[in-house]
């Protein structure tokens, strides 16, 4: 795999960039409230965008001097390896001529490349059988046609043409290139400007032929060739911005989405926690201990005889909150609070103790002594019965 | 090989006669234009880094040129590098040149892939190249 680097220096410019950029943004996460990160990665990946846009720019507008490379010549000093990169114009009689002519000329092999043209969409979709289906048809007729079937070779190729033609440099070893195309783009058609890519990138002649249908074949001049290029670049280069502003949005967009995730979350968090303050105020006063007795025959009934009774029989406890209670029971037997639609089964030893009151859901329970005592009183609330009011 | 020559044609010229010889090849036109040459800038240059030999044929009357082979000799010390030296050099260049392997002046491919063999050759019998 090739570096993305030109030299070591460059490298570590990148990895000492990349840490400056990471230390306020993790400072910021770390310290500060989300938004600034927020706005520190924003900051940070703008800065990177418009590094990228700027040598994206730089690249399409011609600016970088290239390097053009080419491996070693294979095969015999005499032997001349010629690669044909052709796609909609391989049906041109006159294309057809020039392969037959070339494979003809002694010690000459010829690679006809094919590439199949298949748009980012189509990858992605995977779509790409008719285009492949297509490219294999066209290729296969003017091998037919041709022959020369010991010279003459052909290849699909399923990657972008110039990543293609890389390849075959890499397989095949071309002495020369002739890349042949209509004078404007067609729609199943080698880009015009690709002779001037490979030009540009490949240390060995390239020749761009045009042909267009009844006509022999044609190159192109220096102005026109200069056009494509100029073209080309143009039009990569609002492809480029189209596709740089559309990033901008989306990141924008998840920016602001994530923005306001965090706003709202932490509104839901205040609103919760001001909601929660309010019902607190609002529901009745919770002593922290209740301290209480039971007494034989300490209160009189309506009927103007003493019952047994518990001193509280009303108890406010918050749901899901323990409430301790110290009972006195100074009676000489065990009694109980039970409330069965509350889960609770309290029993009270003689003497005094502490006891945990829980009730898990809010309502007003029914509590009463399930330990026989005074019958009376255990049926009527306010003596051995009473109620848990729970909110 | 890296073959530095401002025509492109006579570039790849010598680049065809060193890949006949079996060699693999860059030309670089040299710094022209408004692009800055990437060997004199910070960010160096992945092909004359990779280089085993640099063939230099820039011309150096100019100053980027000049400027070209002192930041090869300079970066890359032990490369051979064949230079095409014009008839007549200033002292400037003459200590420039100094330690170079010499072209004549417009050598042709056929000279310049004679003198590659011979310095690959050299080079072979004192030992295996780093690079």
């Amino acid at each position: 795999m090739r570096s993305p680097f030109h030299s070591e220096p460059e490298a570590f410019r990148f990895v000492l960039l990349l840490t400056l950029a990471l230390i306020p943004l993790v400072l910021a996460a770390t310290l500060g409230p989300t938004w600034l990160a927020l706005v520190v990665l924003a900051v940070v990946l703008g800065a990177l965008a418009v590094r990228v846009v700027q040598l994206r720019v730089r690249k399409l507008r011609g600016l970088e001097l290239s390097v053009k490379m080419a491996p070693p010549h294979v095969g015999p000093a005499g032997e001349r390896r010629v690669l044909v990169v052709a796609n909609d114009t391989l049906s041109e009689e006159a294309l057809l001529n020039e392969v037959e002519r070339l494979a003809s000329v002694p010690s000459t092999h010829v690679l006809v490349l094919v590439p199949a043209l298949i748009s980012p969409g189509a990858r992605l979709t995977g779509a790409v059988d008719d285009l492949l289906d297509q490219a294999r048809v066209r290729l296969n007729t003017a091998l037919d046609r041709v022959g020369h079937d010991l010279v003459v070779a052909g290849k699909i190729s399923e990657v972008d043409p110039l990543e293609g033609i890389e390849d075959a440099f890499a397989t095949f070893a071309p002495d020369e290139v002739i890349v042949s195309t209509r004078w404007e783009r067609a729609a199943s058609g080698l880009e015009p400007r690709l002779a001037g890519l490979v030009r540009e990138r490949f240390a060995v002649p390239v020749r761009h032929l045009v042909f267009e249908p009844g006509s022999g074949a044609q190159e192109p001049d220096e102005d026109t060739e200069a056009r494509y290029r100029h073209e080309f670049g143009d039009a990569a280069a609002r492809k480029f911005g189209v596709r740089a502003l559309s990033g901008v949005g989306i990141l924008a967009a998840v920016l602001m989405s994530t923005v306001a995730l965090v706003q709202s979350s932490e509104r839901d968090e205040a609103r919760a926690a001001s909601q929660a303050a309010a019902q607190a105020a609002a529901l009745p006063p919770v002593a922290k201990m209740v301290a209480l007795s039971v007494i034989a025959e300490y209160k009189r009934g309506p009927e103007g005889e003493k019952h047994d009774a518990f001193t509280t029989t009303e108890f406010a406890v918050r749901a899901g909150q323990p409430q301790e209670l110290r009972i006195d029971n100074t009676d000489t037997v065990p009694h109980s609070i039970t409330a069965p639609g509350a889960g609770v089964n309290i029993v009270v030893m003689p003497g005094t103790h502490t006891y945990t009151l829980l009730v898990k859901q809010p309502g007003r329970y029914l509590w009463f002594c399930t330990f026989v005592c005074d019958e009376w009183a255990m049926q009527h609330p306010g003596y051995m019965s009473g109620y848990l009011n729970v909110s | 090989m890296l073959v530095e020559h401002p025509d492109e044609a006579a570039g790849l010229a010598i680049a065809s006669g060193l890949r006949f010889a079996g060699y693999a090849v860059g030309v670089c036109p040299g710094p022209r234009g408004r692009g800055q040459c990437p060997l004199t800038g910070p960010a160096g240059c992945a092909p004359a880094h990779d280089a085993d030999l640099v063939v230099c044929s820039l011309g150096y009357e100019r100053e980027a040129a000049r400027e070209v082979l002192s930041e090869l000799r300079t970066r890359y010390p032990d490369m051979p590098l064949l230079v095409d030296v014009p008839s007549d050099i200033d002292a400037e260049l003459q200590e420039l040149l100094d330690g170079c392997h010499r072209l004549p002046a417009a050598a042709t491919p056929e000279q310049v892939v004679a003198a590659v063999q011979s310095l690959a050759g050299h080079a072979a019998e004192e030992g295996p190249a780093d690079a």
